[in-house]
């Protein structure tokens, strides 16, 4: 299913953040993990994820470290601080309280047009 | 293949957008690393090599539009605050050297306004020099850093003036050495034992240097800011075995160094030397004579404006050295205690936004360089201090107050400071993460095929890794 962009960029970064929850990624390993949560409904451009991830690790929310990969590669990994914790914790609030909210005015709509 | 579609034509392209110079070889890598990452599974899901490259690079979404947005988030961070407190202390301490001393009798004693003129300029170009500079060529070419501080100081050693029994320039070389050492720490990263040991010999030659001089001021600072260093280093476990470990190997020669030292202070030249510091009234007229006339002027001194000394003599002919090391003695006499301890507090203020600047450091080697800075201002002020209470131990001047060549020394160290702090957006280190291992480079791999179907020369260099 093809999303629309408006909606997807919004929770971009909390999607990101949530991924970082279970544990240190590459950037790779992000887009990766992504597209198999959601059944391939988000499909993140490495090019938009690479500017999301600097702007969080500007911001202390992310650390990055240098790391092999399995293929014995060196890749960068991102970690999620505790900082960046907190704040994915206040979006995933405040995610919910939104998500809610319109599945109510949806419910009544379907209800409404139903009756 | 269209050039437009290759990786490296993608990575240029996004590198064009990015101003910062410094930033674009630390951002194109890690999209490299992807498009590599990419490519490779294109390959692997059945396409040709040079189209899996095609859509790696359309995978990657457009190239101006993620320059653009990473320049955007990479910018060097200004430091101007920084650097204006620090000019405006220095111009400070070159005009009270120069106003203080101005109307004393002694020609030979008032300070050169050329000079010191000159020196705050140069001081200046030494601050912005080393501010613009890219501070992490101290991690790339550590060891030959290492080994040029060692030559310098040795050079000094022969060539250098004595004055006072001592070789002039060795003590201005020695005090770069703190920021030297913490570099050779850097080396010594992930060598596990043999890291630690050749970490702590490292510092020995260093010593030696200032030994010789003597500069009891530089190995003071030297042996203090090593061993802070060193915990440093093992809080992050640099070389990789445990932090504890780490630190007990410097903290017991510390002890034992101690120790030693206050054995060897127990009796001799140094428990006499001891002696009159604590009591100098017991050598009135020999090693004790400066701190009592310290002390003296210190009880004639008023809280604004210039102390009353009972005896006709001129001030500037009762104490020696109080138009250098003990110019804040000048200060208080001639000013009052108000206005030297406000500059104390400017500079302690510096000193304080130096090192909280340097606690937030992401770059390690950032962390330690701008440590060192701040270890070596801040036991220079401290010593200071204390020689102008009237504890004589050694001479020490106070940073950018005091001494012309000692202001553009510690300028430039300002400097390399607020450089390390204006770049940490890009700082970033080959480290594996809780073991302190990193990468070096070990070779380049260089390809080139034909490819015969659309008559293209295609050439790859790839850089070789190899862990520490």
């Amino acid at each position: 299913m093809e999303m629309d962009k408006g909606l997807v960029s919004g929770s971009m970064a909390l999607l990101v953040m949530k991924l970082l929850e279970d544990g240190d990624k590459y950037g790779y390993q992000m887009i990766e993990e992504l597209k198999r949560r959601s059944d391939d409904t988000f499909h993140l451009k490495a090019g938009t994820l690479y500017p999301l991830l600097h702007g969080l690790e500007e911001k202390g929310l992310v650390t990055a470290y240098e790391q092999e990969a399995a293929a014995g590669k060196p890749r960068r990994y991102y970690h999620l601080t505790e900082q960046g914790g907190a704040a994915l914790r206040e979006k995933e609030r405040a995610w919910n309280v939104y998500a809610r909210a319109v599945g109510r005015v949806l419910k009544g709509g379907a209800c409404c047009a139903g009756a | 293949m269209p050039e437009r579609e290759t990786i490296q034509a993608y990575l240029q392209t996004v590198a064009d957008q990015i101003r910062w110079k410094r930033a674009r070889p630390v951002v194109t890598l890690e999209l490299q690393r992807h498009l590599e990452d990419q490519r490779d599974a294109f390959t692997e899901e059945g396409n040709a090599p040079e189209e899996a490259e095609r859509l790696a690079v359309e995978e990657m979404g457009d190239p101006v539009a993620v320059g653009a947005e990473l320049d955007r988030i990479h910018r060097p961070k200004p430091q101007w605050g920084l650097l204006a407190l620090t000019m405006l202390l220095a111009l400070a301490g070159g005009f009270l050297r120069v106003w203080l001393t101005a109307g004393w009798d002694d020609g030979y004693l008032a300070v050169d306004p050329v000079r010191t003129l000159a020196a705050v300029s140069l001081g200046t170009a030494c601050l912005l020099g080393a501010y613009f500079l890219d501070y992490s060529f101290l991690g790339r070419y550590a060891r030959e850093v290492y080994i040029a501080a060692i030559s310098a100081g040795l050079l000094s050693l022969w060539l250098s003036p004595k004055v006072n029994n001592a070789s002039y320039y060795t003590r201005y070389v020695a005090l770069c050495y703190p920021v030297i050492y913490a570099v050779w720490l850097y080396a010594c990263r992930g060598k596990s034992w043999k890291g630690l040991f050749l970490a702590i010999a490292g510092g020995v030659p260093l010593a030696l240097v200032c030994w010789r001089a003597p500069s009891v001021l530089g190995l003071f600072l030297l042996l203090v800011s090593g061993l802070i260093l060193l915990l440093a280093a093992a809080r992050m476990d640099w070389f990789g075995i445990g932090k504890l470990s780490t630190a007990a190997v410097p903290l017991g020669i510390a002890l034992l160094t101690a120790l030693g030292g206050y054995g060897l202070l127990r009796r001799g030249y140094g428990a006499s030397r001891i002696a009159v510091l604590l009591h100098p009234e017991t050598d009135p007229k020999g090693y004790g004579y400066q701190a009592l006339m310290t002390r003296a002027i210190l009880t004639c001194s008023r809280w604004m404006g210039e102390g009353a000394i009972p005896s006709m003599s001129c001030y500037e002919r009762i104490v020696p050295n109080v138009d250098h090391e003990l110019l804040p003695l000048t200060i208080i006499f001639k000013l009052g205690w108000l206005p030297y301890l406000l500059l104390l507090l400017v500079l302690a203020a510096l000193l304080a936004w130096l090192l909280f600047r340097c606690l937030r450091q992401k770059s390690q080697l950032g962390r330690m360089v701008a440590l060192a800075v701040v270890l070596t201002l801040g036991l220079q002020t401290v010593s200071s201090v204390v020689l102008n209470l009237g504890f004589v131990l050694f001479s020490a001047e106070l940073p950018l107050l005091v001494g012309n060549l000692h202001t553009v020394l510690d300028m430039g160290l300002i400097g390399l400071a607020l450089s390390v702090f204006r770049g940490d957006a890009v700082a970033r280190e080959n480290r594996i993460e809780g073991t302190g291992r990193g990468f070096i480079p070990v070779g380049i791999h260089c390809k080139r095929w034909q490819n015969s179907q659309k008559d293209e020369k295609i050439f790859s260099v790839s850089l070789i890794l190899k862990r520490r």
